[in-house]
């Protein structure tokens, strides 16, 4: 190795901790303003040191919104969102995949228009969609636009397509139906690929915030993102950021936490969920 | 299977199509349906007057788009402000963004003490919800209090108004969004470099090849793929990514900051600019259809090789 290369790599030592630091910095500041008392400014010198610790932040925090309610609106929202998908997806793909029917580029394709004009830009569209439905403010709104995912069918596919078909072949002359040869040959060999779908999807419809703020009215299903933009109108500005920061770190906690275990599936499956 | 077909051929014939007439059915009402109606409504205006109640809209063909990019216009310079704001905001992102991403990749790629909390470190904004991202932003753009302006004042300078002075708020919004995307950019990097292969580097420096000379011969030319990619996905979702803007000063002041879509999430709930903010969503799509058309015409031409 020669002095160039030397430099370059301690270079790249000390790029990596200053970066790693600078990503930090507002999770670490999140952090300590949340446990500090309100009353205290965040002047220089005592942000780590020098201050009593509380939890007043988090039990005003606390009161503001129902997180618990929250929390479990979210939950029934990105599970109601899984479980229908993952039906929908896996039918689809096996269609797309290895049968062989009329139309089938075509229907393809009109799935295909998803990706191409996401549901996310059509707001004011769905918006009434939902309104013609007579689906305001319940539950099916919040999730129904995202119970086709051409994104999954794509992926899915994909990935039956690698399945050997004798595996197929023999399922059937063991007499197994439809239904049986899905669940038992193609469900069962593409699990990780299913896995990269859930983890996708999950973390997308968790962070969800405009769709759920328009279509829902009541606090009984709104999820916590709609939670937190409540804590974010009552705190006056510059007036209470301990009880602020306190309830954003009540609401991304369960998917750092969960990223923190499954990090090097996270890693994959949002690597999977570009490449198509 | 073809056995089973002469068994029971109606079934057969019908299996593939009721296997996908769920999603089919779901992406014609959410997606295809109401792009086809956000076309005609860009089209109309509501009935105006005192019996209006009722009545059809009325259609004025492209005048909700002539409003729209007429600066005297009430509609049309707001309009024009935030589309110019997105075209920035996208730009920012991407020239700044998609090179920081390929940074973290060179910089976490190899097998290194710690590689899971540098790792930690710079994925963790992109999996946190948008609006608490702004959230915890907010306070570190507070004006008084604000982790910023500490920095600023303890370097002699009196600190600036982040969410507040017209010419840094729409900065603000660049920082928090690069911030929160060059990690998950850096991913694509992260695979794009796996599927490099090894030999090709040892090859190189037996050559006598330094690592400068290494990513400007190899790694670069390889990443090229990814690179247009990343840079396509980047402009996609520049232009969808507006609800950090609740929490950082909602476009203001005097919409100084405000994004497209966050104008048309703003004007949803007046019934009145109906015509335009179906107008403006047609702006919107055709600027994202470019994109993702793009993206597959990449794609597509790169699985022709």
């Amino acid at each position: 190795m020669n002095g160039a290369e030397n430099i370059l790599g301690r270079i790249a030592a000390l790029a990596r901790v200053f970066i790693a630091i600078v990503f930090l910095i507002p999770l670490v500041f999140t952090l300590l303003v949340s446990v500090r008392p309100e009353a205290q400014p965040v002047t220089k010198g005592n942000i780590f040191f020098g201050s009593e610790l509380t939890a007043e932040n988090y039990e005003r925090a606390l009161v503001i919104a129902p997180w618990s309610l929250h929390y479990l609106n979210s939950i029934i929202f990105v599970a109601g969102v899984l479980v229908v998908q993952l039906v929908t997806v896996t039918g689809a793909a096996y269609a797309f995949a290895r049968m062989r029917f009329f139309g089938r580029s075509l229907l393809l394709m009109v799935i295909l228009l998803q990706l191409m004009i996401p549901s996310g830009v059509l707001l004011v569209q769905n918006f009434r969609m939902i309104n013609i439905l007579g689906l305001f403010d319940t539950r099916v709104a919040l999730m129904i636009p995202y119970w086709g995912s051409a994104f999954g069918v794509l992926l899915l596919r994909q990935t039956f397509r690698e399945v050997p078909i004798e595996l197929e072949e023999a399922a059937r002359i063991d007499g197994a139906n439809l239904f049986q040869v899905i669940r038992h040959v193609y469900v069962t060999n593409a699990i990780p690929a299913y896995l990269a779908f859930a983890l996708v999807s999950v973390s997308s419809h968790w962070n969800e915030f405009l769709w759920p703020f328009i279509i829902t009215r009541s606090q009984e299903i709104r999820p916590l993102t709609v939670g937190l933009n409540k804590l974010i109108k009552t705190t006056d500005q510059g007036a209470f950021y301990g009880q602020l920061m306190a309830g954003t770190l009540i609401v991304i906690a369960p998917l750092v936490i969960l990223f923190l275990l499954f990090q090097r599936q996270f890693v994959e499956s949002f690597a999977r969920s570009g490449i198509r | 299977m073809r056995a089973s077909s002469r068994r029971k051929p109606l079934v057969a014939l019908l299996q593939p199509y009721l296997l996908i007439a769920p999603t089919l059915v779901l992406v014609l009402m959410f997606n295809v349906v109401p792009a086809i109606r956000t076309v005609n409504d860009s089209l109309h205006k509501p009935a105006r007057g005192l019996n209006a109640a009722g009545k059809p809209p009325e259609f004025v063909g492209t005048q909700n788009f002539r409003d729209l990019f007429d600066h005297g216009h009430y509609m049309g310079s707001r309009f024009l402000r935030a589309f110019r704001n997105t075209i920035v905001f996208a730009l920012a992102t991407v020239t700044v963004g998609v090179p920081l991403g390929l940074l973290l990749a060179l910089l976490f790629n190899h097998k290194q003490p710690l590689l899971g909390v540098w790792r930690f470190a710079v994925f963790y904004p992109s999996l946190l919800p948008l609006i608490g991202a702004a959230s915890i932003w907010s306070f570190i753009f507070s004006d008084s209090i604000g982790l910023a302006n500490a920095v600023l004042r303890s370097l002699g300078h009196p600190g600036l108004n982040w969410l507040g002075d017209r010419n840094l708020v729409l900065l603000s919004v660049i920082v928090v969004n690069i911030w929160k995307q060059a990690g998950y950019f850096m991913i694509f990097f992260l695979a794009g470099l796996q599927n490099i292969p090894r030999d090709l580097y040892e090859a190189a420096s037996l050559d006598g090849a330094g690592e400068m000379q290494q990513f400007a011969a190899l790694t670069l030319p390889l990443l090229r793929r990814t690179l247009l990619f990343v840079i396509v996905i980047a402009f996609i979702f520049a232009f969808q990514t507006v609800e950090q803007l609740q929490a950082l000063g909602e476009g203001g002041p005097n919409d100084s900051a405000n994004l497209l879509l966050y104008l048309i999430f703003q004007n949803i709930s007046e019934r009145r600019s109906w015509g335009y903010v179906n107008a403006m969503t047609i702006v919107l799509i055709g600027v994202v259809l470019t994109f993702t058309i793009s993206n597959f015409l990449l794609f597509e031409r790169d699985e022709n090789d």
